[in-house]
This record gives structure tokens, sequence and C-alpha cells, in this order.
């Protein structure tokens, strides 16, 4: 199995050994790992008795055209010479796929992406897919083909030769009501106060929106981001095993007993290199940050300290939900269905009581939040500065557990709405929300469009997060005062006072002259 | 057009000649107020200063230079552009110069021309009170500012200021709402874009009052402009009120200027702790008046405030008319929210309501228009 971002293909191994001038050579599109592949199966057959001196050994992956790299072929290319070399029998090895990297001394070692290629494989026909020992689990959890946990080369040749009964995998623990349980994180319950910002994360929990958290340094930014996976509902299967996938293949995945049922946290650092975050790395691309928080929260730190370009970037893949990273060997599409979770500083000199800086100090310093991104944000809570009397009250906050139920049962009722197509409010199809507003509703928030207060694109994100109001309060319709919390939601995303709002007076006067 | 055609629609009832002769001054470069204040200051020995010495003064120091005064041709062309401007010329002892600087005059600092536009091209002649600060102001002092124009324009006062982003605009826009006179001391030549953008409120100010600069139409912004500007300013003011201002701010010159033309100087204290109230402070240190409420400036201007209200005349009360249609949260959040921003977080706390409530609340006064939202929070409009 060839991995390709995500996508898993079956390589075919073979292996044709004849007389002729010595030798080892692979070839089909294969990386720079080749002489050191060769080498490597050579010396691991001879650990079980399979010498081939003055031997021409030639191995084909095929197809051909797909870039290859990794040891990941180096058990595929043993069994393929055992085969040839009539070792083992023909019929012992259909249907079977392998993965594996040999040591020396002929052990088995374990490879990256073996979660993707296990699960692509239950599609083509193969039953049965030799792995190593530490692979085995990550490769049960596909739930495809049977897995055969090999320790060593010898052991493989054993169940090939039908000498030994294959060991049986470690069961993959597939159950959701096993992950339910509360997952070891941080609780809601340590944040105080905060009624705004709470607020904003169980909407933006809800209805799987975007989130700017503002706020001095030291507030408890951070601490409500770190939260918000523990209230998010928890992985489906396709969900789970998409981001086992990326994870896998990013070499990350260590060896898991269960899927993990938790939506991941990503908290890249703004230092971070565009191909770190986005997905990178010569011939074919790696995953980045980016994806590696795909179903789960992609939290930005210091939001205004991120290079512009980056920032920029960013618009792309959260429309689309993959990014498409291109390199030389390949170009790479990676999912990225992120929620973004941003934090900033209020104003330049960071914010909180001694902030003396002026309005249109603080206004400039917004602005560098670009109006494209600020378009694609829904929420942005003021997070205060916690005052005295809330560190020193005994009264703790509400739990994760509780926000939780409350955002699973808003969940369910958008789910019964939209289908399975629609995972959330935040993607559902403009039309079809404005079906379930008010009239009255849509025309308040049109007013605000007309008044330059709202932008086109802002006018259908306020919907949606009036939608998700309403689902947590189990309004069947969208009522006005749903529009106006969604509408108050945005107004910390204000990079200039608006027309109206500039005219130190009310808006009535203005209109005068 | 012939000389004696323009120069008495730019000025009318002054001598065509005379005003041919200032206005050649007024488009050389090199004729600026310091200029014009050595020329005076040459005649101070003289028993008293003729404006006919000063100008010959200029002329003569004009032709000792190499590049001298404008051609006639061109003093035409500044003539018709100032006309195409809707602005007139006034020229100190002639008809349609403002009293109050023409008691600067000569050597408090009023200059010996005046560009101004304003209806019937005359200042308001009723009392008038400058309003000037920073450009930066703190809500609160913005909120001051209006309440002050509003307060002023209210009593027929005429609220005097630079035009500048900040606490002046805000005093202009004080007294357009409650449909005074406002005056406007532009630190550009007219037909200049400044502050960019601000054209409703410079010709909304043209209408209730005027705009008046002493440079060349096309003059574009420099900063010894509004140094220049501010002796204007203090000059058409019988009392300058500095409501926010930092440390060498522009309003503390003009505040001091006002001082040596014999007016009085009124600040607004703020806290100690806001440096946005610094050149107040420093200004009542110095012996300024105080305004420890707003109607103060009334008294001093000998106007009789008929609702004495104190601070509470500060920000706006909406009107019934418009309440009226509030739902019963947006009304009870309206008497909470202040001029000093608070977030909805806190608002929740101080109503003891459902932040979602509050929420909704401030979006719908917001949209009203009656809250405005500043990057803090919002606050009374």
């Amino acid at each position: 199995m060839a991995v390709v971002g995500l996508q898993a293909v079956a390589v075919t191994v073979e292996a044709h050994v004849a007389g002729g001038l010595p030798g080892f050579s692979v070839i089909g599109s294969w990386g720079l790992a080749a002489g050191q592949a060769a080498d490597r199966v050579r010396t691991a057959l001879a650990t079980v008795g399979v010498a081939m001196p003055g031997r021409k050994v030639l191995i084909s992956l095929a197809p051909a055209d797909l870039p290859k790299a990794g040891a990941r072929f180096d058990l595929a290319m043993a069994a393929a010479i055992l085969l040839e070399l009539g070792v083992v029998e023909q019929a012992a090895l259909d249907g079977v796929a392998l993965l594996g990297e040999l040591a020396l001394d002929g052990e088995v070692r374990p490879v990256p992406g073996v979660l993707p290629s296990a699960a692509a494989l239950s599609a083509t026909g193969v039953h049965r897919l030799a792995v190593a020992d530490a692979n085995a689990a990550e490769a049960a959890l596909a739930g495809g083909p049977e897995v055969v946990p090999v320790r060593h080369l010898a052991e493989l040749l054993a169940v090939l030769r039908k000498e030994q009964a294959p060991r049986p995998a470690p069961a993959g623990d597939n159950d959701v009501a096993a992950a339910t349980v509360p997952a070891a994180g941080p609780d809601l319950a340590d944040v105080r106060g905060q009624a705004e910002a709470r607020r904003a994360l169980e909407v933006a929990a809800a209805g799987g929106h975007h989130l700017l958290l503002l706020g001095p340094p030291g507030c408890g930014k951070s601490m409500l981001a770190r939260r918000l996976p523990g209230i998010l509902p928890p992985l489906t299967d396709d969900q789970a095993l998409e981001v086992a996938g990326v994870r896998s293949v990013a070499g990350l995945l260590g060896d898991p007993v269960r899927l993990e049922r938790r939506p991941p946290l990503c908290s890249p650092h703004h230092t971070m290199s565009a191909a770190a975050l986005f997905g990178g790395g010569t011939g074919v691309a790696r995953p980045g940050q980016l994806s590696l928080a795909h179903h789960g929260v992609l939290f930005l730190d210091e939001l205004f300290e991120w290079p512009r370009g980056v920032i920029e970037a960013l618009r792309q893949p959260l429309e689309d939900g993959v990014i498409c990273v291109a390199r030389s060997r390949a170009t790479v599409t990676y999912p990225a269905r992120v929620q973004l979770v941003c934090a900033a500083n209020p104003c330049p000199c960071g914010g909180g009581d001694r902030c003396s800086c002026s309005d249109d100090a603080v206004w400039a310093y917004r602005s560098r939040l670009s109006g494209p991104l600020a378009d694609r944000l829904d929420l942005a809570p003021a997070v205060e500065p916690l005052s005295a009397g809330d560190l020193l009250s005994a009264q703790a906050g509400e739990s994760s557990a509780a926000v939780a139920a409350r955002v699973a049962s808003a969940r369910a009722v958008a789910r019964d709405r939209w289908g399975q197509a629609v995972t959330c409010n935040a993607v559902a199809p403009a039309r079809l929300v404005r079906q379930s507003v008010r009239p009255a509703a849509l025309r308040t928030l049109a007013n605000a469009v007309e008044a330059g207060a709202l932008t086109g694109r802002g006018y259908d994100r306020a919907l949606r997060v009036a939608r998700t109001c309403a689902d947590l309060e189990g309004s069947q319709m969208v009522g006005t005062d749903h529009v106006l919390e969604a509408y108050a939601h945005r107004l910390g995303l204000r990079q200039q006072p608006t027309a109206a709002a500039s005219a130190v007076g009310p808006a009535v006067a203005v209109a005068q002259w | 057009m012939t000389t004696a055609d323009w120069a008495g629609e730019l000025s009318a009832g002054a001598d065509p000649d005379l005003v041919e002769r200032v206005l050649r001054l007024a488009a050389a470069p090199w004729v600026h107020p310091e200029r014009l204040r050595g020329a005076v200051e040459a005649n101070l020995d003289r028993p008293c200063v003729r404006v006919e010495d000063v100008i010959a003064g200029l002329e003569a120091a004009g032709d000792a230079r190499s590049r001298p005064l404008p051609r006639r041709a061109q003093v035409r062309e500044v003539a018709l552009a100032l006309l195409r401007h809707g602005a007139r010329m006034a020229i100190v002892g002639q008809p349609g110069y403002p009293r109050r600087l023409a008691d600067a005059w000569p050597e408090l600092g009023a200059p010996l021309w005046l560009f101004l536009r304003a209806p019937e091209a005359r200042l308001p002649a009723a009392a008038a009170v400058a309003v000037v600060g920073t450009r930066h102001p703190t809500v609160d002092g913005a909120q001051t500012a209006v309440a002050l124009g509003r307060l002023l324009a209210r009593h027929g006062v005429t609220v005097v200021s630079g035009m500048a982003r900040g606490i002046d605009q805000a005093a202009h826009r004080g007294a357009l709402q409650a449909g005074g006179a406002t005056v406007a001391v532009l630190g550009t030549g007219f037909g200049v874009d400044y502050p960019a953008g601000d054209e409703t409120v410079r010709e909304a100010v043209a209408d209730a009052g005027g705009l008046v600069s002493e440079l060349p139409p096309g003059c574009g912004p420099k900063p010894q402009h509004f140094i220049w500007r501010n002796r204007l300013i203090s000059g058409l003011a019988d009392v300058t009120v500095v409501v926010q201002g930092r440390v060498r701010s522009g309003a503390l010159h003009t505040a001091r200027l006002a001082a040596a033309q014999g007016r009085e100087v009124m600040a607004v204290p703020g806290s100690v702790n806001d440096p946005a109230s610094r050149a107040p402070l420093d200004l009542i240190r110095d012996g300024a008046t105080p305004l420890t409420r707003l109607s103060d400036v009334l008294d001093i201007v000998g106007v009789v405030d008929a609702q004495r209200g104190g601070m509470q005349d500060g920000p706006a009360t909406p009107g019934n008319t418009l309440t009226a249609r509030l739902s019963a949260d947006a009304s009870d959040l309206l008497t909470l929210i202040g001029a000093v921003p608070a977030a909805p977080g806190a608002l929740a706390r101080a109503a003891q309501r459902p932040v979602t409530t509050i929420l909704a609340a401030v979006a719908e006064l917001e949209t009203a228009g009656l809250v405005r939202t500043t990057p803090r929070g919002p606050v009374l409009a």
C-alpha cells in the first residue's frame, strides 16, 4: 500500500530472481531509500535461511507512476522474493497485503500510515493484512481485512507455509459508548465568570462556528479555547477514522488501543512556518497542523502576531474543508475541516485596566484582522480580566458535561432538520437557513446590512449563528432575539466604527444633515 | 471680471485697491502669520499701528526678496478661486471682520486678513465659546464635547473649534445636533479635503456658522498651520474650554493664547490617571476655571441656563419617540449603558440578567442608533 495524502493505493510487488550479473534493483517510481531497502531485505532474508548469492533480483512496484517512499514495502518485497524462489506457494499470498519495514535481523518494524491503508484495503478484495506487532492495533481499528501481526520474518514465513496459525490481532475498541465517558480533559467548571465568552463558546460548539476571543493577556483566552473540544460532540466512527488516519500519516498515532473520540485540538505557535501549518515537506507533503486539527479545533493564539500571508491563506481551506499541498513528487489533498478559534489582545498595549490606548489606536490595531477573514469568523466575545471577586468566589462555573449536553441536543435538532449531508449549522446552505427565520427577524438583520453595519457574507453568517441560538433554546423558528444575539456576537469583529457609529451622536441626529 | 468687480464681491464695502493689495500679500506663500507679526511689531513703537503701514512694510519686504509678491494676474486667479469656493475675504478695520478678532488687533495675534465661508459672509455675532481638545479623545471626552456643543448651541452661543477629528468635531457635531451656530477654523486653505473624508461635517458647519481660514485656497495641511490656527480659535471666542489633551497638546497652546488675549480659559477636570486629561489638569493648576458642571460655561459667557441640569445635561437622553419602540430589555439596558464602555458580561452582572438577553438588547440598541460600539464595548451614542 502506498499512501499519498490520505489516499492509500494498493501496490503490487513482483519479484524476479534470475541468473546474470548479481544485483538487486527496484523499479517503479521508487524514492531514495531504494538501495537501502535492497540491503535490508537481502540481509533479513538471510536470517530465515534464504540467501541469494550471485543472483540478479529485480523488484517491480506497480502502479509505477505512483510516488512511493519509505520502508513500508520491505515486508512485501521479502514475500515476493520468497514466492519467486518457491519457498511459499502462490495460494498462500493470494489476497494478502503486507506492510512493514524489516530490520537487519529479520524483525518486522512498524511504519506510518497503516490506518488509512487498512481502511482502503476493505474495498480491494484483500482479506488479510500482515503488519508489525506495533501496527496491529492501528490496523485493526479500520475494521477492514483480518490483521495478522508478525514479529519476525520467520513468523511470516511460518504463517504463509501454514506451519503456524496466525496470532489474533488485538481487538480494536470501536465502542462509541465507551468514548462518551467524560474524557480526561480540562473542564469548563474551572472558568469563573466570563458570561459572554462562555455563551459564545457554547454557541460555537453547538453550531460549529468560528470564534475570536478578545481579551487582555492572562484573562483566560487559551483556557477557554482548550475547553472547547470537551463540549463538542464526540467524533463519529467515520470522523474518528479520518482523524486517526491523518495522525497515522503524520506518524503521530502511537499505539492506539481505541479510536480517539475526542475532537483534536491543535494550537500552533505564530512563529510556525506556513508549511508546518498547511502541510509540506520534500517529495510528498506531510499533513500540517491544519489537517491534524481536522474535525477538531485549530486554535490560533495571538492572531494579530501571525504573518498576514498565513492568515489570508487560511481562508480557502476554511471554505473548502480541504487543503491542497503541491510538492515535487505529488500534489496531496488533506482534509482540513476545522473549527477555528482565534485569540487576540483587544488593543496594542495588551488591554486591561491600565490601558490608555485611544479609540483610534485600538481601531487601527483591530484593522489587522483582514476584512475577508473577519467575514469568516462568527463570534467575537470579550474575555474580561478576572476581578478579585471572581477569583475568590467559591462558585465554580457550569461543568463541561452540562454544557456538552445542551450542545448535543442542539446538534441533534440541527441534524434532524438538515439531514446527514449537513454536519452543523455553520455549513448549512444559507438558502435553507433563511427558510426557518421569521420575516421580522430577517428584516432586522437586513436593516443592519443597509446601514453598513454588516456585510453580505456577515449577514448569512449571522443568520447561521442565530439558527444555532434558536436550536440551543429548542425553537423551531429563528426569532428577532436570536438574530439580535447573533448580531451582538459579531460586534467584536468590527475593524472600524461603522458609518452611523462614527458620527459622535445618534444616527437620527446624523440623518438631519 | 475687472478688479473692481471681484474685489467688490470678495470683500463688499472695502476699497478695491486695498482688497487687491491685501490679497496679493495673502497669496504669497512667504507672508505667513509669523512674518505678519514681524511687520506689526516693527510698527509697535508708533502711537498707533496703521493697517496701511503694515501692508506697506510687507510690500517693501516683498520687493527686497528674490521671489517677489504675485503679479496682478495671479492675484486675480486666487480671487476667482476663493469666489468659486464661496469664500469671502475680511480685512481688519473693514466691514465683515469679526469683532472679537478685531479686539486682538494688532499685537494679540489677529490676522490682517481672513477668508471665511459663512451664511451672508459674516460669522455669528453672538457670544462664542471655543471647545478644543485632543484628536484622540476617550469616549467620555468625546461625549463631554458633544454635550458642551449641544448645550451652548441650545443657548444661542456659537461653538468655535478647529474641525480636527476627535474633540473638535465632537463639539461641532453637538452644536449641529442642537441646530445651533458653530464656526470652524481650518488648518488648510479652502478647497482642501482635510480631515479627508469629513466633507459632510465641513459643509454642515459652513451652513450653520462658518468656516474660517487665513491660508490661500488650495493650501494643504502643514504642522505649523495648526499652531497658527490656534490663535484664531481663541481669538474668535469669549471663552476657551479645553476638554481633553495630552502633554504638549495643541489644546494647551490654544488655551495659553486665549489667556494671553485676555479671554477666559476653562478646563474639564479628568482623572489624574488619565493621560488624556493631562492638559486640562495642568491648566487648572495654572489658574484655569475648572468646569465642574457643563452649565458653568454658560455662567461665564453670561447666558442664563434655562433648565440647570448639571451633568445630567451631558449624555443625550433619548427622546420618548425612540424609546417607545424598544423592547423592555433594551430600555432597561439603556439606563445601564453609560459613557464608559462595558463588556456585555459586565452589563449582565450589573443587570442580573442572562448574557443572551444583554447581547440581544445591545444589538437592538446598536441597530436603533442609540448605542454605538467601541472596541471596548457599547457606549451611549
